[in-house]
């Protein structure tokens, strides 16, 4: 665990708080006060990411520290697109995967700035990085749905999260593909090979894969099986989080994506 | 939906589950072993299995052609399946006996500076390759980010990171004193003169970057050191600070020129993210030699199957964000429109 007695920590602490009491707030019926919190964690995440982007000077996404810092940051937008142009709900929801999404940054990993290995200076890089982040912001609110789908007992509720769950994977599949297939002309560029086994990789496509399977089971059965959807959906958001952190954190999975830690 | 398409579907979702936990295992076996194996015949055999059920599932699933945006879907995993075949190690062994085309498909390269190579290095077998024309390595160089940085510690546990600034006096504490770097050195070397030790500069010997340090403790007794990059924790049982050179590198540029017939048909800088592309190869800044800067090593690539997987690439994702976004946007429009808002 490390404390960040920085600016750049107090933002970030600063935002991870009001995502926390706009989740409460909201959680207890304030909605507007929950909404001003939301927006003013937002602020303090947008501070925090622009002064990252200052400090080391470069688009902040090299490490899992400016990427928990950017996911923090874009959980809001993402959000209000949902609400206001899908109109899907658990907004409160949102609220605390911002917060969660915020902590790895705060208390995990190490704010040490670290300059662009040349690999990495690539026009690939952030749309690379950023794609995916976003995917993954898709796919933590899928998740969300369809553990909430998972609980609730009623059948038209359950219908609704379920429904609510596709769509959130229908947003987020593109940008799955695209984070993948931009990696991998990323990895010609770079290091010759499109595809080059990796585990970090292999764990990516794994990924990918099993929201594929999800879209071939659900176009079999429908809503037959609504609760298999529900397990498709959380078990492709486990293997984002493995490839996410197992493969950067575990000595067993080391490989041309190690520097990303 | 009938039987016989339930059963493909059914395959399709065996062959996705089954290509999941072949990653998972891939995964813990690391790159080169995976590698290896997802080449083998086995997964060679899954792989044309995968081909020919999307065919087949394009042939018989007419809800496919009435979608195009998942048939480009469909189709760009064939696309990028079929290039990946044709341009692998079988798929070039394929070429060479079917159609007589001999390509390397992969290896490396040597080359010194001034010097010209053909020969490539093959990945598996350790055999030579040559190629039709020949590369010359004009110049290579090693750059780094500005300013170097010397880092500092004390044995008490505190710690400096200071940019290297010559002449620059720098005090670290009234309990520490102060640190000034006085010269910095590319190939460090030391004559002897009149008995003296001489530290000077050899740009002829191999590069042994190095700073000279004066340090002035807090009751003004001053003493000089020489911290080198590559040889880290060089102190003296008298020191009180530990002292290391660090340079970080920004990027390898190999000057590249391409020779046919004793002409010079292309010339390049290739450095990492930037590539060569020449007859049907690229080559990629691979390897260096640390110690002198002398030579590069390349990476050859064979671009055979490459346009394919692209075409594949772009298929798939103009097909992923055709279904999934562009048609439930159209939708929406259309449904406003309807309703008159």
């Amino acid at each position: 665990m490390e404390i960040k007695y920085t600016i750049q920590g107090l933002l970030i602490y600063a935002a991870i708080a009001a995502y926390l009491s706009a989740f409460l707030t909201t959680f207890l019926r304030c909605e507007r006060i929950g909404n001003f919190l939301y927006l003013l964690g937002f602020i303090a995440a947008v501070l925090a990411f622009v002064y990252r982007w200052y400090d080391v000077r470069h688009v902040p996404l090299q490490n899992l520290f400016e990427v928990f810092l950017c996911l923090g940051m874009i959980s809001y937008p993402v959000s209000w697109f949902c609400r206001y142009t899908l109109g899907a709900g658990g907004y409160s929801g949102d609220m605390l995967i911002a917060a969660i999404m915020l902590v790895p940054a705060g208390f995990v990993f190490s704010a040490e700035p670290q300059r662009l290995p040349p690999a990495l200076q690539s026009w690939l890089f952030v749309p690379h990085v950023a794609v995916y982040a976003l995917s993954y912001i898709f796919m933590a609110k899928a998740t969300f749905q369809a553990i909430s789908s998972l609980c609730v007992m009623g059948r038209m509720q359950h219908a609704n999260s379920e429904e609510a769950t596709y769509r959130m994977i229908c947003i987020g599949f593109p940008l799955l593909t695209l984070g993948l297939i931009l990696g991998s002309c990323w990895g010609k560029l770079a290091w010759g090979d499109y595809w080059g086994w990796d585990p970090k990789e292999l764990w990516s496509l794994a990924s990918w894969l099993v929201y594929v399977g999800y879209f071939h089971f659900r176009y079999m059965f429908g809503k037959k099986y609504a609760r298999i959807n529900s397990l498709w959906a959380i078990a492709g958001m486990v293997f984002i989080l493995i490839t996410l952190f197992w493969v950067n954190l575990s000595n067993l999975f080391s490989g041309l994506h190690s520097y990303a830690t | 939906m009938n039987r016989f398409r339930r059963s493909i579907l059914w395959a399709a979702l065996v062959l996705i589950l089954l290509l999941i936990f072949l990653s998972i295992y891939g995964a813990f076996l690391g790159a080169e072993r995976a590698k290896k194996f997802f080449n083998s015949l086995p997964l060679a055999v899954y792989w044309i299995a995968l081909t020919v059920l999307l065919i087949v599932g394009i042939i018989l699933f007419r809800r496919l052609v009435r979608m195009p945006a998942l048939l480009l879907v469909h189709f760009g995993c064939i696309l990028i399946l079929a290039g990946s075949i044709w341009g692998s190690q079988a798929g070039h062994k394929l070429q060479n006996r079917l159609l007589g085309i001999a390509k390397i498909p992969t290896g490396q390269m040597l080359i010194y500076e001034g010097q010209h190579e053909n020969r490539v290095v093959l990945e598996d077998a350790n055999q030579i390759g040559e190629l039709p024309f020949y590369v010359r390595l004009k110049d290579f160089r090693v750059e780094y980010y500005k300013p170097d940085h010397l880092q500092i510690q004390s044995w008490q546990g505190k710690s400096w990171k200071i940019p290297v600034e010559i002449g620059k006096e720098i005090l670290l504490g009234e309990d520490v004193g102060t640190i000034k770097v006085a010269r910095k050195f590319e190939s460090f070397k030391i004559k002897v003169e009149d008995g003296k030790n001489l530290p000077f500069d050899d740009p002829n010997s191999a590069a042994n970057p190095a700073l000279e340090v004066e340090i002035k403790s807090p009751d003004g007794k001053a003493a000089t050191r020489y911290v080198f990059e590559r040889f880290p924790g060089h102190t003296r049982p008298e020191d009180k600070l530990h002292l290391r050179y660090q340079r970080i590198i920004s990027d390898y540029i190999s000057e590249l020129q391409i020779i046919r017939n004793n002409e010079v048909v292309v010339e390049k800088g290739i450095e990492v993210n930037h590539p060569l592309h020449f007859g049907g190869y690229h080559f990629y800044q691979h390897s260096y030699d640390a110690d002198a800067g002398k030579y590069t090593i390349l990476m050859v690539v064979s671009d055979t199957g490459l346009n394919l997987v692209y075409a594949g690439f772009l298929m798939l994702c103009i097909g992923a964000l055709w279904h999934f976004w562009l048609k439930h946007l159209y939708s929406a429009v259309a449904l406003r429109h309807v309703n008159g808002d």
